[in-house]
């Protein structure tokens, strides 16, 4: 289990290499989205916003309607951000579960793949 | 084995003939004998199932020569699985990928390989960004892309020149459409890739195992299901009949047969059920229209060779494989467990792909096996090169496919005479997965293929059951 600090701790990290990486931002083109995360043990919720190509800060709750929704457990989460997990094996074994069109559930995959090669 | 008759046999006028038994040819058919009509199919071959073949070996283990997987949202295939009573399993995906990179070998989880951080990246970002492009070219349509023209301009490898950074991820989407296409980039246009990829849903689901086009396997066999259809049909499948001639006219057509017993036989209408490039065989009376013509010269079959070593048990297992190896150079850039489920022998299937498969033609079936197991045994190790069974399947030299596993389209043919693909031709009709507006080039798409070309023949001949000759 992580704590929700935690995982603020690990977003931050990850939300600052993913703004620094130009493959990324380039990814994020034209993707502008609301992502709700559930915690699926600890049942912590946060909001993250993509706006102009640009990761914005996690908030606590879910804040307004949601495009995509990532449920996972709170460690996964927490390495996820850290880079500690592939995370296409863990969509591959249902680990980690995305809600959205297939569009958005496509760019956050890949996403996230970057973010953890990007270590 | 075979249930149907090979004895000849005169029916009379029926109210269709289909060319063909492929899975397109024998759906198609099937359809067609449902809603009442009477049908004939002409099979090139001795047996029926086209691009689709499971032989058994001299050991007695089935192995499949051509297609053999089934995925999500193939539904087609999927439920005519279940209504034959076949069976599938998940493909083995337990254990780490080989990845053969610079004559190193690497091992990953997950879709794209990781050893190098910054060509896997480039790797994902080109995927989505391939997938993203895909999403708004019509499978059914593309010449409708208000951008069309540009993107049939220009091929494949033009664009992965213009956006994939690094060479690791160019080899690594080279080995990819090497993979699917049986082509190399630089012969395929970029409309028609995306065009592809979006039948299938997108590029990553082309080239997944679970959760893509590899996730499940037969346990019967790919043909099974074919076969199974065959049966259904009895004695209106007549194989080792190629067909050499269509004479075609508005009240119906005479299709000529070569081989043993030449003859002919009269019909309402035609469904064509194979290959744009293998239609070409034919002789039609009249000539097609040009579009159709050109269509056929421009739309190559890819060139692919499958190879399966059979070893006493799965051995890369217990290394902790999974048995797929991605490599970047050498003539087998990818490879699967292809064991049956219950493990009683091992398997690894292989595909030689594209310009690989053309330059292995010189070596001679003895040659290609010891090049071919050499290159095994660099990735799973000496046991590799002794297998108990080793067996090649040449698409490019069978006579009725004339290469495999799917026809692809250089620049500049989709926008031109793409429309000729389905479009009929008087009482001439089109199927075959290439003309699939779903999963072309796969299986499920074949089947649909072969009912939307039964829903053509049935709406057009709208005069009662009977009419057409019979």
């Amino acid at each position: 289990m992580a704590t929700d600090a935690e995982i603020f701790e690990a977003y931050g990290d990850w939300k600052s290499r993913g703004n620094a990486n130009p493959r990324l931002v380039r990814m994020l083109r034209g993707w502008d989205r609301s992502v709700h995360l559930v915690a699926s043990d600890t049942g912590s919720e946060f909001t993250l916003e993509v706006r102009a190509c640009v990761l914005g800060d996690l908030v606590s709750g879910r804040q307004g309607p949601a495009d995509l929704i990532v449920t996972a457990s709170s460690e996964d989460f927490a390495d996820l951000f850290w880079g500690d997990l592939n995370p296409s094996v863990k969509y591959q074994n249902g680990e980690i579960v995305l809600a959205g069109s297939s569009e958005d559930v496509m760019r956050l995959d890949a996403l996230s793949m970057v973010a953890f090669l990007d270590q | 084995m075979m249930t149907t008759q090979r004895s000849p046999i005169d029916p009379g006028p029926v109210d269709v003939i289909v060319v063909g038994a492929g899975y397109a040819g024998l759906t198609c058919a099937r359809a067609l004998v449902d809603a009442g009509r009477s049908v004939v199919v002409l099979e090139a071959r001795d047996r029926v199932g086209g691009r689709v073949f499971t032989e058994t070996l001299p050991s007695g283990v089935p192995v499949d020569q051509g297609g053999q997987w089934v995925g999500p949202g193939q539904e087609h295939f999927a439920s005519l699985i279940d209504e034959t009573g076949c069976t599938t399993f998940p493909t083995w995906v337990a254990g780490e990928a080989l990845e053969l990179r610079d004559g190193l070998l690497h091992r990953y989880e997950g879709l794209v390989p990781t050893s190098d951080k910054d060509g896997s990246a480039d790797t994902v970002a080109t995927l989505l960004e391939l997938d993203l492009l895909a999403q708004e070219v019509s499978p059914v349509e593309p010449w409708s892309h208000p951008d069309a023209d540009r993107l049939d301009r220009q091929t494949f490898a033009q664009w992965i020149d213009a956006t994939v950074e690094t060479p690791i991820a160019r080899a690594l989407v080279t080995t990819a459409c090497q993979a699917v296409f049986g082509a190399e980039p630089e012969e395929l246009s970029m409309l028609f890739v995306l065009s592809y990829a979006h039948s299938g849903g997108s590029m990553s689901s082309l080239i997944r195992t679970s959760g893509g086009a590899q996730e499940r396997r037969i346990h019967q066999g790919a043909q099974a299901p074919a076969l199974a259809l065959a049966g259904m049909l009895g004695r209106r499948v007549v194989l080792s009949s190629p067909v050499v001639d269509i004479d075609h006219g508005r009240s119906g057509a005479t299709v000529s047969v070569a081989g043993a017993h030449p003859r002919q036989f009269h019909a309402g209408r035609v469904v064509v059920a194979a290959p744009p490039s293998v239609t070409g065989r034919i002789g039609f009376s009249p000539a097609l229209p040009g579009d159709r013509m050109q269509l056929i010269q421009r739309t190559p079959m890819g060139s692919v060779t499958k190879i399966h070593a059979v070893y006493e048990r799965p051995f890369w297992r217990e290394m902790g494989l999974n048995g797929q190896l991605v490599a970047d150079r050498g003539a087998l850039r990818s490879v699967f467990d292809d064991s049956p489920d219950d493990a009683g022998v091992g398997i690894l299937v292989g595909f030689v792909a594209g310009s690989e498969d053309r330059r292995m033609e010189g070596l001679g079936v003895e040659g290609r096996r010891s090049h071919l197991l050499g290159e095994l045994a660099s990735a799973f190790g000496p046991d590799a090169a002794h297998p108990l069974e080793f067996v090649e399947q040449r698409w490019s030299s069978e006579a009725f496919s004339g290469g495999g596993p799917v026809a692809g389209m250089g620049p500049g043919v989709l926008t031109a005479v793409g429309p000729a693909l389905r479009r009929p031709v008087g009482v001439v009709h089109w199927a075959g997965t290439e003309t699939a507006e779903a999963w072309s080039g796969y299986i499920d798409g074949a089947i649909s293929s072969g009912i939307r070309a039964a829903d053509e023949v049935l709406a057009a001949l709208v005069a009662p059951a009977g009419t057409g000759g019979s």
